[in-house]
């Protein structure tokens, strides 16, 4: 950690909301499974998807996250019975808002991932981490001054 | 019953003071004084650059009321919202107006049942400062010392205490003013709903083939309700509208229109600038805030109080690069801006707000396939379940 501050290497941060009964059980999968997962991300777990309030995605883009992951079950297999529609009807408003304020659309993801698919989900954060660090950091972000 | 009827006042007096033959001030008094409604909501004339919304049950008082303001940009929902929905309340509904207490009905802060909406054709107001703005400046008045100010042959006439009767070869044309960056406010430019289609009744002088009566078109059984307790109540005249005055009317909407649509690409800077410059614009647009809750107070699609999430998630201390308040609220309107502009009227920063609610709330609702405030029926779409197209689609 010392060795990094002192290089001052920017590494992307990452924050992903996983629901309880799968995508939040396909992170744990991945562990259980030993696959490799970058370190950029960090996990909030909510109970559902749907329990996802926009507000949330923008304030955690506002606190400086270079990109947001919203994560769920697969359409259909709700804990709840359809609470991830409606996740999925809020986040093509956040993909137009986050477009229309002049970040990349990169910066923004949705994945349906369930219990037994850790592959899927390390995958995923290896995917989301390359295509950040393409893009660089948020300018969301704040820099304070020195 | 048909649809399209040319109307006016019995009584002289409306007939004279109103815009168009009075219409809409007889039937308000009408449905007052027969009991039909329990109180009116009308904008009062204090100056030419200001009018009070009033509620009153007093029949005199709507007459005083009588003739339109072009410098007053008033949208009323709010004042149904807070004071009058409880009763049973007619007012007169500019396209605005009708949309905003449309969107109310439908987060059920408003009975539907019990509004009674005459609305206004409407070609746009002005601000006020600009309206004082042209006086002094094109038409070499003194501001404060003009008493009449009316829109004729599409020329914005402003008359001064000492000029009455007199005619004026200074009076500009609209056209003429806008392109000097004067004129209607920049909601009104970009308006297309001219005719108010979601009201009760429609009215207005386009169509009409005497500057004493009132092309009316009557739109739903609630207004046709209130039309025909004017009529038998003896303070209206009709007759039918002549077919030439359907379609002449028809044609004033598309001319405002195509306007409306050659002023979008002049007044957006945004559309030309690149995916950063855009970011750019809207932090150095944004940043001025200081979180008063203005805009929130008269927006009249908002149903919040007091404790709304786009105030109560703001906190100064976090000064973020774009506030919590500003986010949230234009993420919350992004289905359901009805682009009227009051934000930016009542604005204490100048925060180009018509501009930015536009840019954000326009792509959406184009590819939603909405358009908020004009069917009751229709479920705001952050609100649904499912997605309003299907995925496969994309």
């Amino acid at each position: 950690m010392g060795k990094r501050l002192a290089e001052n290497k920017w590494e992307p941060k990452i924050l992903a909301f996983c629901c309880n009964w799968c995508s939040y059980a396909g992170a744990d999968a991945a562990g259980m499974e030993r696959r490799q997962v970058p370190p950029t991300i960090r996990v909030i777990r909510v109970m559902c998807s749907g329990r996802i309030d926009p507000a949330f995605v923008l304030m955690a883009l506002l606190e400086g996250a270079d990109a947001v992951l919203v994560t769920g079950c697969h359409i259909g297999d709700c804990h709840y019975v359809n609470a991830n529609n409606k996740t999925r009807n809020r986040y093509e408003f956040l993909k137009e808002f986050v477009d229309e304020l002049g970040l990349e659309p990169e910066r923004l993801w949705l994945r349906w991932i369930s219990a037994s698919e850790g592959f899927l989900f390390a995958e995923m954060v290896r995917e989301v981490t390359e295509k950040v660090k393409e893009i660089g950091p948020s300018p969301l972000r704040r820099e304070w001054k020195k | 019953m048909s649809r399209y009827y040319l109307a006016w006042a019995k009584d002289e007096d409306v007939r004279e003071k109103g815009a168009n033959g009075g219409f809409v001030t007889a039937t308000l008094v009408s449905a007052l004084e027969t009991g039909f409604i329990d109180v009116a909501l009308v904008v009062k004339k204090k100056s030419v650059y200001e009018g009070i919304p009033i509620l009153t049950s007093n029949p005199e008082e709507v007459k005083e009321c009588a003739g339109s303001l072009h410098g007053t940009p008033i949208n009323l929902t709010k004042y149904v919202v807070d004071y009058a929905a409880e009763k049973r309340v007619g007012l007169p509904a500019k396209p605005c107006d009708a949309r905003g207490i449309i969107e109310q009905a439908k987060r059920r802060q408003v009975n539907l049942d019990n509004i009674f909406m005459i609305g206004l054709n409407c070609g746009g107001t002005v601000h006020p400062l600009r309206m004082r703005e042209m006086a002094a400046d094109f038409y070499g008045l003194d501001p404060d010392s003009v008493v009449k100010e009316e829109i004729k042959e599409g020329k914005i006439v402003l008359i001064s205490k000492e000029d009455e009767g007199k005619e004026q070869e200074n009076w500009m044309k609209i056209d003429e003013l806008e392109q000097k960056g004067y004129g209607r406010r920049d909601a009104c430019k970009l308006c297309v709903t001219k005719i108010p289609t979601s009201a009760d009744l429609a009215c207005g002088n386009w169509g009409s083939n005497d500057t004493k009566k009132t092309f009316v078109e009557v739109l739903t059984a609630k207004g046709e309700a209130i039309f025909k307790n004017a009529m038998d109540s003896g303070y209206v005249e009709i007759e039918e509208a002549p077919g030439e005055g359907i379609e002449k009317r028809k044609k004033v909407e598309a001319g405002m229109q195509k306007l409306a649509e050659s002023w979008k690409e002049k007044l957006d800077e945004i559309s030309k600038l690149s995916r950063s410059g855009r970011f750019e614009f809207y932090v150095d647009a944004l940043k001025n805030c200081i979180h008063c809750g203005a805009c929130k107070e008269v927006c009249p699609v908002c149903p919040c109080e007091a404790n709304a999430k786009c105030l109560d998630m703001n906190d100064e201390k976090d000064s973020y690069v774009v506030s919590m308040y500003n986010m949230l609220r234009i993420f919350h309107l992004m289905d359901s801006c009805i682009h009227c502009g009051e934000c930016e009227d009542v604005c204490p920063v100048d925060i180009p707000l018509t501009l930015i609610q536009r840019r954000f709330s326009e792509r959406m609702q184009r590819r939603l396939g909405y358009t908020p405030g004009m069917d009751v029926r229709e479920k705001p779409p952050l609100y649904e379940t499912e997605l309003r197209w299907s995925a496969e689609e994309e």
